[in-house]
């Protein structure tokens, strides 16, 4: 691909935004950046990823943190400095990427190259997807959904000045409940296309 | 007056809950924002009427403080900004609006005070007015900020740091136990975070390279930082506050408080080892090559300004060792410090000066004239009273109050704006109760530069360290931080409280 591309897909918890992220990343033969990352720079670090993994996509509590001289102790938000860091040199080089989640549709705004995706659910088949892929109760799905949504806002709305699902910080956004996963993969790549054609 | 205090209560409650829900907008937010302060003011302006006790500038000034307290806490405005702006609100609100009196305002800017010969030299005790900016502390502070700057810039805390590791040959144990000291030993000069920023860097970096955990090294640097903050007047910026406000000697404080941090130290040493012993053993057991190490000589930037910055160094270190001879006060230091760093840099003048922390600072301004509302409306008089009160009158009781309570609030909250405000408290007490007003300042100076090292947000060391592991992929949680700090802190607190009750059981009473 001559043209850069970054898809960043922004997603609520049981939606299928991942699948979908890696289908797309199938499709256009990109690499798939989520907390995978986590284990890049662990390595570059020379540290261990498990240390990482515990913070990721998690915002800093504010009477747990403090910050001094510009020196932040929260360990959530050194972590996302981190992967924001890894995430933009990565664009600045020019490469190609689908990247989920981790404030991407806002730390790499400026790029040309990016295309916005925010996937939601209807609560119903959200639930139905999580209860299934965990193997929990219907009840347990449905507070395992809220209280992700509730971290994922929390966490993007903290590093960005757009707001988390919000149809205007994002190029489109897509019901998987209409479409199924396959049905919103190919209104995306569509999308994409026509968009970079 | 209570009725429209009441109604800007409910106008901040609903405002919050609202904006905690995440439905309120900007637009709205401003609006009920706007709403309550004019509640606010209208209430205050209706009470100043009837207000012959002074109670609304107390309650005005109280006010002020806790939402500054608040604010710092929250960490969501630099703390410098909401210094000077419930600075700001004090001079106006409870100066102006509510007490009327222009002296009360002079008094707590303080700023005559810099231009009597006694701010610069004094050949007797060097007490400093305590009511409002102490400006003896931030002259002090910036100087020793441009000293430390130019030694950094010159490499030699990298150097320091190197040179020791190879002095003990790298091996892990030895070089634990040189650290800590080295961070106490450092900390009695220079301010805990240019000394743990250095240090944990270090640390990181030799870890990576002799391949070991650098998180027990970070933390027991950074307690050890904490501690040898307590034992010196310059060490840390509690004491500092104390020091000037209450006119104690380098000497003053190295033979009190440097005396008990210097018993502790050993017993944190010993604690540290036995906690962390086995990490540390395994350690020892990688077989590294240490020729590869890199050299200390390396670490140095530039050699004129190494040696120019050592020599200043040296300069600060004798001149604050015999200030009391001298009558020199920490203000005149500073300032030498300062004006030596500068007119030797040359070209780096203006880079050294960029470099100052001057947030920092006017943290400081901004925090002095918030408690200097406290001081002038009376308010610190009722909580000596309290404190007075309830120990009551028992000379142990209130310094084991005051070193506990101190220590628990410093561990929590930033210990400089407490220090700060206790320090008019322990004066009061001193004067009501008869109680040594030197064992309660050792006391304050003790609780607050010891409850800090309590938890990662009790003082900037914890802060910078942690941020410094957490940087480099060693992120340290609060579970992780308490199970080692909490114990050596309790530890500390306890030998600080018998050590003063020995000490000083002839002016406790005890003997």
């Amino acid at each position: 691909m001559d043209k850069q591309l970054i898809i960043s897909v922004g997603r609520e918890f049981g939606s299928g935004g991942h699948i979908v992220a890696a289908k797309l990343a199938e499709y256009f033969g990109l690499p798939l950046f989520d907390s995978n990352i986590l284990g890049d720079i662990a390595k570059e670090k020379n540290t261990s990823e498990e240390y990482l993994r515990k913070y990721d996509e998690s915002a800093r509590n504010l009477l747990f943190s403090r910050t001094v001289n510009g020196f932040s102790n929260s360990p959530e938000e050194v972590i996302a400095q981190m992967q924001f860091e890894y995430i933009k040199n990565r664009a600045d080089a020019g490469e190609s990427f689908v990247v989920i989640g981790r404030c991407s549709d806002y730390i790499l705004r400026e790029n040309p190259g990016l295309v916005r995706v925010f996937i939601l659910g209807d609560m119903d088949s959200k639930i139905k997807r999580t209860a299934e892929r965990e193997g929990i109760s219907e009840e347990k799905a449905k507070s395992r959904i809220e209280q992700h949504d509730k971290r994922r806002k929390y966490y993007h709305n903290t590093h960005c000045d757009t707001k988390w699902g919000d149809s205007r910080s994002y190029d489109i956004t897509v019901n998987s409940s209409r479409l199924g996963i396959e049905g919103t993969t190919e209104l995306l790549i569509r999308y994409i296309e026509l968009k970079n054609a | 007056m209570v009725l429209s205090a009441i109604l800007a209560v409910v106008v901040f409650v609903v405002m919050f809950i609202m904006s905690a829900r995440d439905r309120l907008s900007r637009t709205a937010a401003m609006g009920m924002s706007a709403l309550g302060t004019i509640l606010l003011l209208f209430g205050t302006f209706m009470g100043l009427s009837n207000d012959e006790s002074g109670l609304i500038a107390k309650i005005v000034a109280v006010l002020i403080f806790v939402v500054m307290f608040v604010l710092i806490i929250m960490d969501k405005i630099e703390r410098h900004i909401v210094t000077l702006c419930c600075g700001l609100a004090t001079l106006v609100m409870v100066f102006g609006i509510c007490m009327k009196s222009i002296d009360a305002v002079w008094e707590t800017l303080n700023v005559a005070n810099i231009f009597t010969p006694g701010f610069w030299y004094t050949a007797g005790s060097a007490e400093e007015s305590s009511s409002g900016i102490n400006w003896a502390t931030i002259i002090f502070i910036a100087g020793m900020m441009v000293m430390v700057e130019g030694m950094a810039k010159a490499g030699f805390f990298r150097w320091l740091c190197m040179t020791l590791a190879k002095l003990v040959k790298y091996k892990v144990i030895p070089l634990f136990i040189t650290f800590m000291l080295m961070s106490a030993v450092l900390s009695m000069f220079i301010d805990s975070i240019t000394v743990i920023l250095f240090l944990a860097a270090v640390t990181v970096e030799l870890a990576q390279l002799l391949k070991f955990n650098p998180i027990p090294m970070i933390l027991s640097e950074v307690f050890c930082a904490n501690l040898g903050g307590s034992a010196t007047m310059c060490g840390d910026p509690p004491n500092i506050i104390v020091g000037t406000s209450l006119g104690y000697s380098f000497a003053d404080f190295l033979t009190n408080t440097g005396v008990i941090a210097g018993i502790s130290l050993v017993f944190v040493l010993v604690y540290f080892f036995l906690i962390f012993r086995k990490e540390l053993s395994e350690a020892s057991k990688n077989n590294i090559d240490t020729s590869k190490m890199p050299d200390p000589k390396e670490a140095i930037t530039d050699k004129r300004g190494f040696i120019i910055s050592i020599v200043i160094f040296l300069i600060a270190v004798v001149m604050l060792v015999t200030h009391a001879q001298t009558g020199l006060t920490v203000a005149f230091i500073g300032a030498v410090v300062a004006v030596l760093t500068l007119a030797t840099s040359g070209k780096s003048c203006l880079e050294l000066l960029k470099k100052v922390d001057y947030k920092t600072l006017l943290f400081f301004v901004g925090l002095f004239v918030v408690v200097g509302g406290l001081e002038q409306t009376g308010v610190l008089v009722v909580v000596a009273d309290f404190i007075g009160s309830i120990s009551g009158g028992n000379a142990l009781l209130m310094v084991a109050i005051i070193i506990w309570i101190s220590a628990i609030a410093s561990s929590v909250v930033d210990n400089i704006p407490f220090a700060a405000t206790m320090i008019p408290i322990i004066k009061t007490l001193s004067l009501t109760t008869g109680t040594s007003l030197d064992v309660l300042a050792w006391s304050l100076s003790l609780g607050t530069d010891i409850g800090g090292s309590a938890t990662p947000i009790g003082a900037s060391a914890n802060v910078v360290g942690t941020s410094v592991a957490a940087k480099h992929g060693y992120p340290i949680g609060w579970g992780r931080y308490l199970k080692a700090c909490v114990p050596a802190t309790v530890i500390v607190l306890v030998i600080c409280t018998v050590s003063i009750f020995i000490r000083y059981g002839a002016e406790l009473g005890i003997y």
